[in-house]
């Protein structure tokens, strides 16, 4: 058995709230997947379900195919980031990272490895109190990385991060599933993920509502539309209408249209003289494609908008 | 397991606040130790500047600090010899009065003796140095023989009812000098009440003197001289009251006084190995807010679902702190007893106060103890503290449970029987293991909380907080393996 | 005043202070019950009944400090300054706040134990009895003053369970101490300027000779500590920055 993360049909509620309603998937090796969906869609539970935090009502989530609580040393198994604030403040970032170690039997060396890895050494004797929350998310990551295990899951690492850091922690999950390993990251921002993922798991309402790798959700959602831009829009909309197509302004000079491919409304056109600059096919960016996802899923909208 | 209480001793360790906090029980269990005697003086001056009585006392063969006061009626004895007599009942007197044949090294104050004697209320006694008390028949009559027989090393007290058929009531070996005092006694020690109600605690004393007629008085082996009459130990002042008559062998003696060890009390000047441990309270108090702390920050901040990650069972960061609170706070509890015990004891010496002596094994048993009462009430806390997981309620109720009873009971706010339930079912029970004081069943004294006796044992009383640890520990472990982290 | 309602709507959204108050009306009398019950004749009556006090200050201690400690623990000290800036108004609505609760937890403890030992003392107990009303009101107020003393030491160390240790040490070593002190002379000074054997002695109701200290002296001592630590706290708050 791989090891990676399996979860099938774990359901939970919380008092009258169900927060996982038949949650199933399984991560993959080798790859980042994402773990998206809004706030209060059960990315965190899932993940403490599967780190035996919370118990599920039904179901069971396995890393490396046993239960979490049947692992000897389970940061050897997964590495996982929930909470980066969940620190004694008064500890020093090395100290933290030294009693965790212990509890695995890990040697002191690897507390040095995983500083350096993750880019803290100039803070690692500071107390963890101090801490921006990026430098925490390092912490967390570091800790993360201790028993250096195939399975690292990590909830929201990008939160609080500045530019830089982004980029270091896109380019270390990268790195991390290059090197085999399965990788499981949550967000609430799909454009966090964008280049970063190759698998998407989008959740809402406490189950998985796709299970895809980005370039098919992409795909889905752009659909066979096309883009049009041209400086007489209105001739453009009625003559393409004619022609069977949908059409919808969405600038000053640029129309999608769909229901009609990319050479029938170069055709369409042509036959009538109307002028264009651009005909492409429609991509849809990844945000858009879980907006439309998600768009039934989203329980808590801002009222007004 | 190893790994998690290496990694519990690591996050210990590595919290400034909590191993100063753990540290600091140990000054404040030696400096409050020693506010005791330092915070005490005393100018026991009588008239004419002239010392006060009583302030140190005779001191017996064993160290024990001793009353040794009788009116005693005596003649010389060479090797061995005998005194028979018979002695007249002791009646209206206080029922640790005595009357009785003595035989001691000399008319010193805390030197040694035995006596087969008559009490109050307490039948016939075989005693010797102070301490040891053998128990004989209590007799209807109103006189009773004694005889008391020195053969070599061995003593044998007697008792008859008609002075024919003799019955033992003790044989002991006891190896005094070639020449000894051998002779009559009387006794009669204070009348005592103690009237200990609540927020006050009134005790009453006053001396009392007995009087009772010894005739057939017989000796052997002693020189054929007069009787002589020793007022041992009284207060010149009341020398007075005691003496003799001679009426032609049939003697009549009036005495005051005893001959006990002094039990240590409330009102006593003598300074027990409890008292330099009074700091262990402000000390314990340290202990449990930082071994609370330990528990309960863990959910403060959401460390705990790390811990619960770095190892899914559960029950292993509960009992590896527990090792951990517990293994430093027994160190912490017995180094603090270490230190206070000399240091607390050579102060009171220096103020001029006597001391309850106690053994190297009591001494050990105290500061072993200290160690225990510490890590049991640490294990306590930190079982309590995962269970309640709030820092302040948890030091509240422990320190509640722990100390408040102890205050209760002992700082004379309660009277005698609800402080002794108290000091029994409570954790505060497990305060028996600091007592060093001994029970003397033949001293008449007031034995409370008050006064530093506890009605449980010393392992008794710590069985009854391993109890309530137990119960905190086994609500912990459920409560941590049920609840979502 | 906006602080004090502030202060108002935080204490009584979290649970903890219904149950602290709960405690204080709860083990008060359960403790005087049983010292009543257990009482054969003689001493006290009113300090008999009103032993309860010694217990429920412990809650009172809790309820002050949580008001105070409970918001460094979440940092919540940082959104009731920006809302409050003047940190000294937050310290009084919170002392005053405190005030109000453990006065009116207190009456409901201390008229529940007169009653009990009205009920279960051989010689009864009637609040219409001038030293008794004094030992009931006394009482009152000796919660009270408690409560602002755990909001000051809760100021000055801010950690709760720190807090908690320090205040109930103060209370309950004081009278241990002072018990085995053997020169009398230290043994009054001491219990005179203990909080709690001071301030308890207006509890007393026969042989007022006997006490340490008068009655209404005793509570002056304790309201002495009290603003020592209140004193204490607001300079704390006051230079400290708030995190």
């Amino acid at each position: 058995m791989e090891a990676t993360i399996e979860v099938v049909g774990v359901r939970k509620r919380f008092g009258g709230t169900t927060a996982l309603d038949g949650m199933s998937f399984t991560v993959t090796p080798g790859q980042v997947t994402g773990f998206v969906g809004p706030n209060g869609a059960g990315k965190s539970t899932t993940m403490r379900v599967i780190l035996d935090l919370d118990s599920a009502d039904a179901g069971h989530a396995h890393v490396g195919g046993r239960p979490y609580r049947e692992l000897r040393r389970p940061l050897e198994h997964v590495g996982s980031l929930l909470d980066a604030g969940a620190l004694q403040p008064s500890r020093s970032a090395r100290n933290h990272l030294r009693w965790l170690a212990h509890s695995q039997g890990l040697p002191a060396s690897r507390v040095e490895e995983v500083i350096h890895l993750t880019g803290i050494a100039s803070a690692a004797r500071r107390r963890a109190g101090g801490f921006s929350l990026g430098m925490r998310q390092r912490l967390g990551i570091a800790a993360a990385l201790l028993g250096d295990p195939p399975v690292l899951m990590l909830d929201e690492p990008f939160n609080g991060m500045d530019p830089e850091g982004i980029v270091w922690m896109r380019t270390f999950l990268r790195q991390k599933a290059a090197e085999g390993r399965a990788v499981l990251v949550s967000s609430h921002l799909m454009s966090e993920l964008q280049d970063t993922a190759d698998h998407l798991l989008v959740v809402g309402r406490g189950r998985v509502i796709a299970d895809t790798s980005v370039a098919a959700l992409i795909a889905a959602a752009s659909g066979d539309r096309v883009c049009l831009r041209t400086t007489a829009r209105t001739p453009a909309m009625t003559v393409l209408a004619a022609a069977g197509a949908t059409v919808a302004a969405t600038g000053a000079d640029s129309l999608t249209v769909s229901g009609l491919a990319a050479a029938g409304v170069v055709a369409a056109l042509n036959a009538n003289d109307v002028p264009f600059t651009e005909v492409s096919p429609h991509r849809a960016s990844l945000e858009e494609a879980y907006m439309e996802l998600t768009r039934e899923a989203v329980e808590f909208r801002a009222a007004g908008s | 397991m190893t790994n998690s209480i290496r990694a519990e001793w690591t996050k210990f360790r590595t919290v400034r606040g909590w191993v100063i906090g753990l540290l600091t029980a140990i000054p404040l269990t030696v400096l409050i130790g020693l506010l005791g005697p330092l915070g005490s003086s005393f100018d026991c001056a009588g008239p004419n500047g002239a010392q006060c009585r009583g302030n140190t006392p005779p001191i017996g063969p064993d160290g024990t600090p001793v009353f040794d006061t009788f009116y005693f009626v005596h003649r010389t004895l060479t090797g061995d010899g005998s005194v028979t007599a018979r002695v007249g009942a002791l009646r209206d007197a206080e029922p640790w009065a005595k009357a009785g044949l003595l035989l001691k090294e000399g008319t010193t104050s805390g030197s040694r003796y035995a006596a087969v004697l008559l009490t109050g209320g307490h039948g016939v006694r075989m005693q010797y140095d102070f301490t040891e008390d053998i128990a004989g028949p209590s007799p209807d009559e109103d006189r009773q023989w004694l005889r008391l027989t020195r053969e070599g090393t061995t003593l044998t007290g007697e008792t008859s009812s008609d002075g024919r058929r003799w019955s033992t009531v003790g044989t002991v070996r006891l190896d005094f000098g070639e020449r000894v005092e051998l002779g009559m006694f009387v006794s009669s020690p204070q009348h005592l009440e103690t009237s200990n109600t609540f927020g006050g605690r009134l005790d009453r004393g006053a001396p009392t003197v007995a009087t009772t007629s010894f005739d057939q008085v017989r000796t052997t082996g002693a020189a054929a001289e007069d009787w002589r009459g020793t007022a041992v130990g009284i207060d010149p002042a009341r020398e007075h009251e005691v003496g003799f008559t001679d009426d032609g062998g049939d003697l009549t003696i009036t005495g005051t006084g005893d001959i006990a060890p002094i039990p240590a009390s409330a009102g006593s000047l003598g300074k027990t190995a409890e008292n330099a441990l009074v700091g262990a309270f402000a000390g314990l108090v340290a202990v449990l807010v930082v071994a609370a702390l330990f528990a309960t920050s863990e959910y403060r901040r959401g460390i705990i679902r790390t811990s619960f990650t770095a190892n899914p069972r559960r029950g292993q960061l509960l009992a590896a702190k527990a090792v951990v609170v517990g293994g430093l706070s027994f160190v912490v509890g017995a180094v603090s007893s270490a230190l206070a015990l000399p240091l607390v004891e050579r102060a009171e010496l220096a103020e001029g106060f006597f001391q309850h002596p106690t053994t190297w094994l009591t001494e050990l048993r105290l500061v072993l103890g200290t160690g225990l009462l510490f890590a049991v009430a640490a294990v306590l806390a930190v079982a309590l503290g995962m269970f309640l997981r709030r820092g302040a309620l948890t030091v509240t109720a422990v320190v509640v449970g722990v100390v408040l009873p102890y205050l209760l009971a002992v700082a004379s706010v309660l009277p005698t029987g609800p402080a002794e339930v108290l000091v029994t079912v409570t954790p505060a029970a497990a305060f028996a293991i600091q007592q060093s004081v001994e029970e003397y069943p033949q001293v008449a004294a007031s034995y409370t909380p008050a006064d530093g006796y506890f009605p449980l044992s010393p392992t008794g009383g710590l069985v009854v907080l391993c109890g309530y640890a137990a119960v905190a520990v086994v609500l912990a472990a459920i409560a941590t393996r049920r609840r979502d982290a | 005043m906006s602080a004090l309602h502030a202060e108002w709507t935080k204490a009584w959204t979290v649970p903890g202070t219904a149950w602290l108050l709960a405690g204080v009306v709860t083990l008060t009398p359960l403790l005087g019950v049983l010292a009543a019950s257990s009482m054969a004749e003689g001493g006290d009556p009113a300090r008999t009944s009103l032993l309860g006090v010694t217990l429920g200050q412990a809650a009172v201690v809790g309820l002050a400090v949580a008001t105070v400690s409970g918001e460094y623990g979440t940092g919540m000290i940082r959104t009731t300054l920006t809302a409050v800036p003047r940190r000294l108004a937050v310290l009084r609505a919170k002392a005053f706040l405190v005030c109000m609760l453990t006065v009116a937890g207190g009456t409901a403890a201390v008229g529940a134990s007169v009653a009990a030992g009205d009920a279960l003392l051989p010689e009864g107990l009637s609040i219409a009895q001038g030293p008794v009303l004094r030992a009931a009101v006394g009482s009152v107020l000796y919660l009270a003053l408690v409560g602002l003393l755990g909001v000051g030491v809760a100021a000055l160390v801010r950690d709760a369970a720190t807090a908690v240790g320090l205040v109930l040490g103060l209370l309950f070593l004081t009278p241990i101490v002072a018990s085995l002190v053997s020169d009398p002379d230290w043994r009054e000074r001491l219990l005179e300027w203990s909080p709690m054997t001071a301030g308890l002695a207006v509890q007393a109701t026969v042989d007022l000779g006997s006490q340490p200290i008068g009655p209404w002296q005793g509570l002056g001592v304790l309201a002495a500590w009290a603003s020592a630590a209140l004193l204490a706290g607001a300079a704390a708050l006051r230079l400290r920055d708030a995190s």
